[in-house]
């Protein structure tokens, strides 16, 4: 009954997949999303490829072994530069939900996950002056966007002699991106226009992952995906389509010593095939991404893995959409996280922090992102 | 597990729900806007505001007259040397029997005195020096009586009284009472229908003219009669009687009538007279410009004359129906624009006509036209007359100035 339940509530709850934004995340589809868990978060993403509670690499499902599941929310507190100002900005989202669990008698191990691909939630502000009939008018511009492309995922995993771990997933890319163009008038005698627009997004995906255990002390991980193209849609009339990248990526981890657990992992993501279709939009184009992580994991307590662990982690990278042609934005990270489980291990909560700095020619952006997982084993 | 470690774990998940907590409550708070560095920032581009001017279409621009006839409309003009009109008001009151029933009796009555009362509706405030002078006049006269009719009657023998009106009176109620032999003036002869009827002029320090309430306005003038019954032996209330004649017809004449030209647009005088003027508005703001302002423009044919600190309006109305003079009107007040008219207004006039220019826009449009009034009709110092589309000077037709902005061109991803 209380499977039932939960199963009902998961499938049933409003889901919001959204990252943290960024101004970096104006232009193209948005700021891409990470499909990272508060846990991977917390070792800045280098056991994102190991993660059962993320959704970047099928395989590492198999490392479940009751039914899982997770909801993720972050905070970001970001301080923003460009050469039109700064500006302090907060925002709540909720970029990871999944759950999955094994099959009984088999070794497969069956997940949904909803993750955030890319965020376009942004406001920009302008103030300017116009002559309009033969008079100095102020003006305020406010472009608002909300949405962006979610990634639901059904993915199961095949765990053979508990040393290899096969998964594949099936990836539906959907959403939708609410823009709003407002102007005011300092001059009251003009009247204030507000125009809007929808855009929704359809596209579908496919990945293979593994995992390789090499004895206790040390895995491996790999995935490739595909995600096609995604077909835009505004208002209703189809507009555009845009290539999607290949994803492929490396993860390794090692133990060495029984209370520290280190990895690492790289990703890397063929965005520049979307570039052409931006450009042809008028946009000012994409080009391959990468990250590299680096973290690890320490466990105080062996006999309770699950108490006072301390996560930390670095990552690097570059971001797929440009601001200005020829100047790709990147991104460094450094994160912090711990966890603790209770309930006879049954529920779990998770706390990350990151410290990011993004840049790209004179826009910078520094920010404080609040990761808290929440995960239930019913 | 012992009670004490149950405690410890419980005390540690309730820390934790509680942290959890203040932080959900904490981030319940989004603040996105961040400053737009053009063009890197500025998906799109920027939004264009246009500026455009639309003369009205050739030939369609007419007015129309006859909407509400001279001494129909709220008040009644007087005027003495203003540059804009030349008036005198005439009243004539409900006619006055010569007997009374008392006690199912006719009586005869003496009259002790008569109080004639007006309604100021609005002087000029800057003139000092108002008197009000109050004619006897026939009872004979109608709406066809001219200016010169009543003038020529405006004689002292004629002369009912004055009324001098304290420069702090600015409006209200301005009365002569008449006694004694004051009151042949307006004694009415036996056999005459028993109506009174009288004509108003004024002098001041200075040119200048007031309005006078009228029947259309519900307040025209009264003219009461205190009298002594002839009858015996009763009470005072009906001994004493006062006897109260509203006005029964009222108008007001003017030395130069505003004829209207067919080849320009009148707005106002008496009969009251409307235009209605007609534009096209092009497919690239009738079908996808969001408006901004759009402003009638119309250029006076002379200086629109009035009274100083008594102005009119110019009303702007949006169509509901172009059926040419019996267009029917919007009575919205969101389709309703009224705008000063100074005096002496020389320049171009400019009522602001964006939300009435709004409809004409969208799947089902209405009647680009606008139909001009003057407010009040037919009780205004003030009368406007525009140069029409058929002037030889293209820069003087009525024309429509549209600010406008293009679809904004958000970016496809």
């Amino acid at each position: 009954m209380h499977r039932v339940l939960f199963w009902l509530l998961l499938t049933t709850c409003p889901v919001v997949g959204a990252a943290q934004s960024s101004q970096f995340g104006v232009r193209g589809l948005g700021y891409p999303g990470r499909s990272l868990s508060a846990h991977a978060i917390g070792s800045g993403g280098a056991f994102g490829l190991f993660d059962p509670e993320s959704s970047l690499n099928p395989a590492a499902l198999g490392n479940l072994t009751v039914l899982n599941a997770v909801f993720t929310g972050v905070q970001d507190y970001r301080h923003v530069e460009n050469p039109a100002g700064t500006a302090s900005l907060r925002e709540p989202r909720f970029p990871q939900v999944g759950v999955g669990g094994p099959i009984k008698a088999i070794p497969l191990v069956l997940g949904l996950s909803f993750s955030n691909y890319t965020s376009r939630d942004f406001t920009l502000g302008a103030v300017d002056t116009l002559q309009l009939r033969g008079q100095p008018v102020e003006t305020h511009d406010t472009l608002s966007s909300r949405g962006g492309l979610s990634d639901l995922r059904v993915a199961g995993a095949y765990r053979v002699h508990d040393r290899w771990t096969f998964g594949g997933a099936f990836h539906v890319l959907t959403g939708t991106n609410r823009l709003e163009s407002r102007r005011s008038f300092s001059n009251s005698a003009f009247l204030a226009t507000s125009q809007k627009s929808e855009i929704s997004y359809a596209g579908i995906g496919a990945s293979v992952g593994v995992m390789r255990q090499f004895g206790p002390t040390f895995g491996i991980a790999m995935i490739a995906r595909s995600d096609g193209h995604v077909n835009l849609d505004r208002d209703s009339t189809r507009v555009s389509r845009v290539d999607l990248p290949y994803t492929v990526g490396f993860g390794l981890r090692a133990r060495p010593l029984p209370k520290l657990d280190l990895g690492s992992q790289v990703v890397f993501r063929t965005w520049s095939g979307a570039n052409s279709d931006l450009l042809a939009q008028g946009g000012a184009g994409a080009d391959n991404t990468f990250e590299v992580a680096f973290g690890g994991e320490f466990t105080g307590d062996l006999k309770r893995p699950y108490r006072r662990v301390l996560r930390f982690g670095a990552r690097y990278g570059k971001l797929p959409f440009l601001l200005d042609p020829g100047d790709q934005p990147s991104e460094f990270a450094l994160s912090l996280g711990t966890g603790t489980r209770f309930a006879q291990q049954r529920a779990g909560i998770d706390l990350s922090v990151e410290h990011v700095w993004r840049r790209a020619g004179d826009s910078r952006e520094r920010a404080f992102l609040v990761v808290i997982g929440v995960s239930l084993r019913p | 597990m012992n009670k004490l470690a149950l405690g410890q774990r419980g005390r540690r998940v309730g820390g934790a729900c509680l942290f959890l907590l203040v932080l959900a409550i904490g981030s319940c708070q989004e603040r996105l806007t961040s400053p737009a560095d053009c063009p890197a920032l500025c998906p799109g581009g920027e939004q264009a505001v246009l500026d455009t001017s639309l003369l009205a279409l050739p030939g369609l621009d007419s007015s129309f007259t006859g909407y509400v006839a001279r001494g129909a409309g709220r008040a009644l003009l007087v005027s003495n040397g203003l540059p804009a009109s030349e008036d005198r008001a005439v009243y004539t009151f409900a006619s006055r029997s010569d007997s009374i029933s008392v006690r199912d009796t006719l009586r005869a009555y003496a009259i002790d005195s008569v109080q004639l009362s007006f309604s100021l509706v609005a002087r000029d405030t800057l003139v000092s020096g108002l008197k009000v002078f109050v004619f006897r006049l026939p009872p004979t006269l109608d709406s066809t009586a001219t200016f010169a009719d009543v003038t020529t009657r405006f004689l002292p023998e004629t002369l009912i009284d004055s009324i001098l009106v304290p420069d702090s009176v600015h409006s209200g109620v301005i009365q002569t009472t008449l006694r004694g032999t004051d009151l042949d003036r307006v004694a009415i002869p036996l056999g005459t229908g028993g109506v009174l009827a009288v004509g108003l002029g004024i002098t001041a320090n200075s040119p200048t003219g007031i309005r006078l309430g009228s029947t259309g306005g519900s307040n025209g003038a009264t003219f009461v009669t205190f009298a002594t019954v002839d009858v015996p032996d009763t009470t005072t209330t009906i001994k004493h009687q006062s006897f109260s004649r509203s006005t029964s017809f009222n108008t007001f004449v003017t030395q130069s009538p505003l004829v209207p030209d067919p080849n320009l647009l009148t707005v106002g005088g008496e009969p009251s007279s409307r235009a209605l003027v007609r534009f096209g508005l092009p497919p690239v703001i009738k079908d996808t410009a969001t408006l901004v302002r759009a402003t009638i423009e119309l250029t006076p044919v002379t200086p629109i004359q009035g009274l100083p600190t008594d102005v009119a309006v110019v009303v702007a109305r949006a169509v509901l129906a172009d059926l040419g003079a019996k267009s029917p009107v919007s009575t919205l007040a969101s389709d309703t624009v009224a705008d000063t008219l100074l005096v002496p207004q020389v320049d171009t006039v400019r009522i602001d006509v964006t939300r009435v220019v709004q409809a004409w826009q969208g799947s089902s449009p209405r009647p680009s036209a606008i139909f001009l009034s003057l407010d009040p009709e037919a009780a205004s110092f003030s009368r406007a007359v525009f140069y029409s589309t058929r002037a030889a000077d293209p820069t003087l037709h009525p024309r429509l100035r549209v600010t406008y902005v293009r679809p904004f061109p958000f970016e496809n991803p």
